[in-house]
């Protein structure tokens, strides 16, 4: 069963263009130039029932643009989307009582009251019956374990305690499919990890489908089963997680601090030694050519370790790859496509 | 049933959040005090130097002039500042969080308005009504207060309509603040928040009256200092048509500005 249909959606905006200067700002009084920006070109991709799917992409990609487009908020310039069966901007209070959304940079927890207050309003515009209601904030708060935090008031909430409540608040009404919009943006490594449990757990348990962005290589990883990769509102690259980490998530990079100065020979073969000191050192490797383990064992044969950092490439450089190989492909469809004109008319001379 | 509980409760948390910080709450609505001292003197002067120093000046007394102006203060100053706040939705891109919830947008919107209002109108009643009744003392008619009711009620349903579509034009040009100037200005002037319309040219009276301002201001403040069954009637029945012709306007207003909504930020 399919929870979106998405058949080339558009989204075109108006902008005013000034030129700089307080001639130009005078100018644009008198006659006011406007372009526009293709946000979103013509996207098509179908999301089934409780998968997990990433759409990611750098900023200005055209994520956020497309998630608001399904969730109703904005209307599209061309194309069409079905979620759950519902055209977004048509019927979008129909679709409300069954999407959950959570826009990681735009808070909808009430700032000066404690979380509960929100989690008791939100069961009013829900229309959830009290008990029902309490039953599943008393189910969200272990599951996501926010039951101390709820009394307090979310200004005083760190910002992973915060997205933990935002995102709980956002499966308050069972829905069927959640979207969230870099949930994980600014968070540290452990309320990440905290955050990605909750959202698997809830997946497993109640099969809600999620449609993530983020800049994160590392949700993805945590997450997701198939990846959608957009860049200036189109999509470069849709595929199984797995076979992007196989294809471009190969190198690790590891930074590495000791107890106290070491030897600063690293040679560790099929490892790039990007910055060495006196306490510690970070480096980059391939995982296809040199294992985790192997890595690790020698760094941590060199001293004694009081900090590492395992990270993903940036997701910048994983789309410049996936552009590149788009690129290198189409040379080489071009090659093939010359060499077979050139044979028929060999054939035909 | 359920549908009026959901407004209800974003109307009650409105109002609890009113009072997170009940000191600036009350620290500005201490504002109305010198206001209201203001307005004394000047009036005081105003109506010696007409010679009707204890008498009248078109029907009004000194006494019933300030608590007049006590009532419109408290409805201008309790009203919150909706245009700007929906301006500022649509600018940070807060927007796309109420919009994507399961209610209607405009009673949303009427919700907190109302919660803001209720405990900023109730001090700004108490502490402009005791500067009043310091300097002048009670009013002449008591039951002025719940006759007037509905009517202050009504006057704030009308300022939400106008308001909104303030505000509603922030999804074509996001920045509101001249609009809501103009409009400041306009029911300053033409709904008597500064002078009664009773002390205006009849010409002037006439034309004011005749647009919505009077009806958000200036009918139930008169109502309230001179109270009667026949001026009820009148006030009630205006801000109704009004109400109404602003109401659909608005909603269609709302539809069509929808469809421009851009959303910003990331």
């Amino acid at each position: 069963m399919t929870s979106i249909e998405v058949t080339n959606l558009q989204k075109t905006f108006q902008t005013k263009r000034k030129a700089a200067g307080l001639g130009g700002s005078i100018r644009s009084l008198f006659k006011p130039e406007y372009g526009s920006v293709e946000a979103v070109q013509s996207l098509s991709f179908n999301m089934d029932a409780g998968e997990l799917l990433g759409f990611i992409g750098p900023n200005g990609a055209g994520k956020s643009t497309t998630i608001k487009m399904l969730t109703g908020i904005l209307h599209p310039s061309g194309g069409e989307a079905k979620v759950l069966g519902f055209t977004p901007w048509v019927d979008r209070q129909k679709l409300a009582y069954r999407i959950g959304t959570v826009f990681g940079q735009r808070p909808q927890l009430w700032y000066h009251l404690p979380a509960m207050d929100t989690f008791i309003l939100f069961g009013k515009i829900y229309e959830l019956d009290d008990a029902e209601a309490k039953k599943r904030i008393d189910f969200l708060s272990e599951a996501f374990e926010i039951r101390d935090l709820l009394d307090v008031p979310v200004r005083k909430l760190s910002l992973g305690q915060r997205m933990r409540c935002e995102v709980a608040a956002s499966l308050l009404h069972r829905p069927k499919l959640i979207l969230l919009d870099e949930p994980s943006i600014g968070l540290d490594v452990v309320a990440k990890q905290h955050i990605r449990d909750a959202i698997k757990r809830m997946n497993q348990e109640e099969g809600v489908g999620v449609l993530l962005t983020s800049h994160d290589a590392g949700d993805l990883e945590a997450l997701c089963k198939r990846v959608i990769v957009v860049n200036h509102g189109q999509i470069v690259y849709e595929d199984k997680v797995s076979n992007l980490k196989r294809k471009f998530l190969t190198t690790k990079m590891v930074e590495v601090r000791y107890a106290e100065e070491v030897s600063k020979d690293y040679s560790i073969k099929g490892v790039e030694i990007l910055k060495v000191g006196h306490y510690g050192v970070k480096l980059k490797f391939d995982t296809t050519k040199t294992s985790v383990d192997f890595v690790m064992s020698h760094l941590a044969n060199a001293g004694d370790i009081v900090d590492i950092t395992i990270s993903d490439p940036p997701l910048e450089e994983v789309i410049a790859k996936i552009y590149q190989e788009a690129n290198d492909s189409a040379i080489q469809r071009i090659g093939e496509s010359t060499i077979r004109r050139a044979n028929r008319g060999d054939k035909s001379g | 049933m359920k549908t009026l509980a959901k407004y209800w409760s974003i109307f009650q948390i409105t109002l609890i959040n009113s009072l997170a910080y009940p000191g600036e709450l009350i620290g500005r609505s201490l504002m109305i005090i010198p206001f209201m001292w203001i307005f004394f003197q000047l009036w005081k002067v105003t109506f010696s130097a007409a010679g009707a120093d204890g008498g009248m000046i078109n029907g009004l007394t000194l006494r019933d002039t300030l608590w007049y102006l006590m009532l419109a203060e408290t409805i201008e100053l309790g009203r919150p500042p909706i245009a700007r706040t929906m301006s500022e939705n649509v600018k940070d891109g807060s927007i796309a969080y109420i919009l994507n919830k399961p209610y209607d947008f405009i009673l949303y919107q009427f919700s907190t308005a109302m919660g803001e209002t209720i405990f900023r109108a109730m001090l700004n009643a108490i502490f402009g009504g005791l500067t009043v009744w310091w300097r002048v003392g009670m009013p002449n008619h008591l039951q002025g207060f719940l006759i007037a009711l509905p009517a202050v009620l009504g006057a704030w349903v009308l300022h939400f309509c106008i308001n909104a579509m303030i505000g509603l034009s922030a999804f074509v040009v996001e920045d509101v603040s001249a609009f809501t100037w103009i409009y400041q200005k306009l029911a300053f002037i033409f709904g008597g928040m500064l002078i009664p319309l009773d002390f205006y040219p009849q010409w002037l009276q006439s034309f004011a009256k005749a647009l919505p301002f009077s009806s958000a201001i200036y009918g139930p403040a008169r109502l309230f200092v001179t109270p009667s069954l026949e001026m009820f009637v009148n006030v009630m029945s205006l801000q109704i048509v009004w109400i109404v012709a602003l109401a659909i306007t608005l909603v269609i207003v709302y539809r069509r500005g929808l469809t421009q909504l851009t959303v910003n930020g990331g």
